[in-house]
């Protein structure tokens, strides 16, 4: 990497790097000035006693990182993350794609169903974890109204500790509407002339799926996959809302768990530590995916 | 609620007729204010909703109007968001002058240097009379006998009934004779759940207020006085929580926590419930909001007739970075003078109010029941502050009590799992605390 | 990985028969039908949150919590959204929305300008170091918004942006990681031929970018400019903790305000307000969405 870094290059390729560089600068400038400072500052406050004052800190080295390692409620929190984190990326994205496909086909009042369907998303907030509160109710909630409609007796759902985890993978469904656009804007940008080959070579719906549509969403599909894992890594407001972590643990997240450590307990060194541990995480998740990429992932260049 | 701007002059009009203005009319700005040439910005975090901030707002334009010298100015934040947004203030140092402090957040955030000491400004001023305030209200905001808060509400938790359901029934309203087994019957004769009627209210809380309520009555405690050691394990504990568990659970007399939930999770403001812990605070939203008569009663004795209740309340703090505490005490000492605790929780109803004599002014008050006084007399007699509030593990162990009080009241676990569990888990919060102490 | 094959034949002309069009045509309404028996029966499901949300914002104060739960209202009351807009006299929603609507044009005009450049730059410049600032990019899209609260808080202060609206209104204008990958993995779709015809014509990177990249992408342009909006509209955190002053507060903290803390919560004005602020975003999707549609069909990819 080194050596690649020092090695000559054409005057032209040193136009174009410039060019890089000042395209990226305004990025560069506010990774500076608003982000660098903070997360170094994360980096190095994990390995103190910090509280809530900056005054007199004291150097604890790994000390926060131990106290992790010890607590049995982190460990909880690593498996509920993951847990809901597989369920989020699997269905979700299988689903996004899906209803991407359905609203990429040419029936009338598309534009309508479009809506319908990022409505769930743009309503987000903390309005509206209010409402699934209710949709979610066990006795007089919708969801469970209906399924008693049709004789079903339906779980307790966001009060179980079983079926809280499903609760909210089934409610971030509802809200893959930024998944869904972005994959619908991938398929609107697959030229037509591609399928009008397939067709003329006389390829089905499923080989057209597998052998145009797949590999040309392929780098927006990626794309999905990463954001998706590490939304769902981040997801807060919905817990915060609606579980607080519970009943008893069992949707305590690793955010959440940062989140009470910092905000409800002052432990604000060891949730910079629980930072640190979500972000090597994600990196390890990423990087991963990034390999993986390479087989399936598909680009112009 | 009264809509009447305080003036100057209603403000001391109201003073002299509570009997106590007298000092107040007397009252000159304090001199360090009286010397400075311009206005002076004091700023405050506080919580009320939405709808009490008009009766907020005629005060701080009176207290304005007597005090030209300084500018009121507020941050609102939600109860669920006041928590967690002075710890960023604080650590970011753009606390304002004043903020409330909820009774259970005084030993952590004075612990972390979120508000000051203020004891050597209250006690020297005998105008403001800071022991004519409720002492068991004090207890919260005395850290090793020093005051660093001061209450503004303070209140017991007592039963509340609701006249209209004994009433169809043919049952005896609650009194004095009441016992703990006078409540499960009552509760089990007024229950109906298929048709979402219950007798209780299914409440089961072991946090600051309520735990009393739920313990008190067989003898039961979450923990010693010193607040270093869990003491949920005694047989008086277990049989309480017993009590409470079958009441809900087996009894069919209390709704369960999902069933509460889907009647906005008050089903007794609801109307659905015969019987409910009503605390003070909560008298001016039944006004607003139940369309059913209720009255309160004492809290039921136990069956060797003790009686005890949970009391609780809020406070304001003066913050380090205020740099004004003198301003910000100009404020206080009138807030939370009689007088002040009249205008904005006993003539609005609000309830509660820190001082005993604005308490008799509430009972007069439109939200306040007819047997309002009941209040009164478990403030003298019985009602004890609920712990915890002196360890800074204070904000885990109450993680734990009411996250083991929501596993309950869900069904999810039992009462020894729930005991063993809060023991096991709360003294090792208290433990890891034991040498910042 | 290579070209799918059937792109091979992208240039071929197809001459139909008769007998092969009419089944395509049958083929084609029975596809058609098959789309709507999942599309309504999905799309209902995908309305009930908002449904109970406008609900309740239609119903009486006993009426929001009854068994079984009544969906529609009886009676309608019209007059939670005037009453609930109100906000006692004392929430201010008028204002907050202008604040809303100021902060978030600004975002969404900074986001576009600065994550257009720097996607480009990651998508089709070549660079010594390239990699480390695309890893470096990526790495700080995954450090959850919780951790770094308080520290850029805390910068904010030192740059003496506490209680305005900078905070807010400045950083959309140095990128934000999630839209510059996104925009980046657009852009790695664009074809190489494009580029290089306009290389010949002698064209820049600007011209390429704004003549070539820009018209091509508007779909994902589009699709962040929405992001934008509904994640600076629903923005809870950063004003609560940013914003002091309740004149200059945004929408979502207003909202909040309605919540109280012993069960005396007005929900039905509460929700006929936040019923109100989704009303914008519905509306600027709905007519945005034209260009996903047509900013490929309009100045599609012609080869």
């Amino acid at each position: 990497m080194y050596r690649r870094l020092l090695k000559p290059i054409s005057p032209s390729a040193r136009r174009e790097e410039r060019i890089f560089y000042l395209f990226i600068l305004p990025w560069l400038i506010g990774l500076v000035v608003f982000n660098a400072g903070p997360i170094l500052g994360i980096l190095g406050l994990s390995f103190t006693d910090w509280r809530i004052s900056f005054e007199g800190l004291n150097f604890v080295g790994l000390e926060n990182y131990r106290t992790l390692f010890a607590d049995e409620t982190f460990w909880i929190s690593v498996g509920n993350t993951l847990y809901i984190t597989v369920g989020r990326v699997v269905l979700g994205t299988i689903f996004a794609l899906f209803l991407a496909i359905l609203l990429n086909q040419k029936v009338p009042g598309i534009p309508f169903f479009r809506a319908v369907y990022y409505l769930p998303s743009v309503t987000a907030g903390v309005a509206v974890a209010l409402v699934w509160i209710w949709i979610f109710n066990p006795q007089v909630g919708i969801l469970n109204h209906t399924l008693r409609l049709i004789g079903i007796k339906g779980p307790t759902w966001i009060h179980s500790t079983v079926w809280v985890k499903p609760s909210l993978i089934i409610m971030s469904i509802f809200t893959v509407g930024p998944n869904m656009i972005i994959l619908l804007a991938g398929l609107q940008g697959i030229p037509k002339e591609l399928y009008e080959a397939a067709d003329i070579d006389g390829a089905g719906t499923w080989d057209k799926f597998v052998n145009v549509t797949l590999p040309m969403l392929s780098p927006v599909l990626f794309f999905v996959i990463i954001i998706s894992v590490a939304a769902s890594f981040q997801n807060f407001t919905e817990i915060r809302v609606m579980t607080q972590g519970g009943p008893g643990e069992s949707s305590n997240v690793l955010v959440w768990y940062l989140w009470e450590n910092a905000f409800v307990y002052f432990q604000m060194g060891v949730a910079s530590a629980v930072a640190w541990i979500i972000f090597l995480l994600l990196m390890g998740l990423t990087g991963i995916q990034f390999r993986l990429g390479r087989r399936w992932v598909f680009y112009e260049v | 609620m009264s809509r009447e701007k305080l003036s100057r002059r209603a403000f001391l009009k109201l003073a002299a007729a509570t009997g106590s203005g007298a000092a107040l009319a007397g009252l000159g700005p304090l001199s360090s204010i009286a010397s400075a040439q311009d206005s002076v910005e004091l700023t405050f975090g506080r919580h009320w909703e939405a709808a009490f901030r008009p009766r907020q707002a005629e005060y701080d334009e009176g207290f304005m109007e007597r005090h030209p010298d300084i500018d009121i100015s507020i941050t609102y934040n939600t109860w669920a968001d006041h928590n967690n947004v002075v710890p960023a203030w604080a650590a970011a140092g753009t606390l304002p002058d004043i903020i409330y402090v909820h009774g259970s957040r005084v030993v952590p955030w004075a612990h972390e240097g979120i508000i000051i000491d203020i004891h050597d400004i209250v006690t020297p001023d005998e105008e403001f009379d800071v022991d004519n305030m409720w002492e068991e209200s004090l207890r919260l905001y005395r850290i090793d006998g020093r005051l660093h808060a001061l209450p503004y509400d303070h209140g017991p938790l007592i039963l509340g009934y609701n006249v209209d359901m004994f009433d169809a029934a043919g049952l005896d309203y609650p009194d004095e004779d009441w016992t703990m087994d006078d409540l499960r019957e009552a509760a089990m004769a007024l229950s109906n759940p298929d048709e979402f009627q219950w007798g209780w209210s299914g409440e089961f809380d072991l946090g600051n207020g309520g735990s009393d309520f739920f313990l008190g009555a067989w003898g039961g405690r979450k923990m010693n006085d010193d607040e270093t050691e869990m003491i949920l394990d005694s047989a008086e504990s277990r049989e309480a929580m017993n009590f409470w568990y079958s009441l809900i659970h087996e009894e069919n007399a209390g709704p369960s926590a999902t069933e509460a939930e889907g009647f906005g999770d008050n089903p007794w403001q609801n109307g659905r419930c015969g019987m409910a812990v009503v605390p003070t605070w909560e008298t001016p939203s039944l006004r607003a909001f139940a369309s059913f008569n209720w009255d309160v009663a004492p809290t039921p004795m136990g069956a060797g007739g003790v009686r005890r209740t949970g009391a609780f309340g809020s406070g304001y703090g003066i913050t380090p970075t205020s740099g004004q505490p003198d301003v910000a005490w100009t404020y206080l000492r009138e807030y939370l003078s009689n007088d002040g605790m009249i205008f904005m929780w006993s003539l609005s109803g609000r309830g509660s109010p820190a001082r005993p004599e604005a308490l008799e002014v509430w009972f007069t008050s439109d939200p306040a029941p007819p047997n309002a006084h009941f209040y009164r007399d478990a403030m003298f007699d019985y009602a004890v502050t609920g712990r915890p509030y002196q360890t800074i593990a204070g904000a885990q162990v109450s993680d734990i009590l009411s996250r083991e009080a929501e596993l309950l009241r869900l069904g999810e676990t039992t009462v020894d799992a729930s005991i063993a569990a809060i023991m096991e888990e709360g003294q090792a919060a208290l433990d890891a605390v034991a040498d910042d102490m | 990985m290579t070209r799918p094959t059937a792109a091979k034949g992208a240039t071929r002309k197809a001459k139909a028969d008769t007998a092969w069009h009419r089944s395509i045509k049958g083929r084609r309404a029975l596809a058609v039908l098959l789309t709507f028996a999942l599309l309504i029966p999905l799309g209902i499901l995908f309305v009930v949150p908002f449904f109970v949300m406008l609900s309740t914002a239609l119903k009486t104060k006993p009426q929001i919590f009854q068994f079984p739960p009544s969906l529609i209202p009886d009676p309608i009351v019209w007059a939670n959204f005037p009453e609930g807009w109100r906000g006692y006299d004392f929430i201010d929603f008028t204002g907050c929305t202008w604040n809303s609507v100021k902060i978030t044009v600004n975002n969404i005009i900074g986001n576009l300008v600065s994550c257009t450049l720097a996607a480009y730059a990651f998508a089709r410049l070549k660079a010594r170091g390239k990699n480390i600032f695309f890893g470096i990019l990526l790495a700080t899209m995954l450090l959850p918004n919780e951790a770094v609260l308080i520290p850029q808080y805390v910068l904010f202060r030192i740059l003496g942006w506490n209680d305005t609206h900078l905070p807010l209104m400045v950083p959309p204008w140095f990128g934000w990681p999630f839209f510059i990958f996104l925009l980046r993995q657009f852009f790695m779709t664009i074809p190489e031929e494009l580029v290089d015809a306009a290389k010949i014509d002698g064209a820049g990177h600007a011209r390429i970018l704004m003549q070539i990249f820009v018209p091509l992408s508007k779909p994902a342009l589009a699709t962040l400019a929405i992001f934008a909006f509904v994640g600076n509209w629903n923005n809870f955190f950063g004003p609560l903790l940013y914003l002091r002053t309740p004149e200059i507060q945004t929408l979502p903290v207003c909202l909040v305000q309605y919540q109280g803390a012993y069960g005396n919560t007005d929900w039905n004005l509460m929700m006929a307000v936040a019923t109100i602020t989704v009303i914008p975003v519905l509306l600027i999707f709905i007519f945005g969405q034209r260009y996903f549609v047509e900013g490929i069909a309009t100045s599609g990819v012609k080869r």
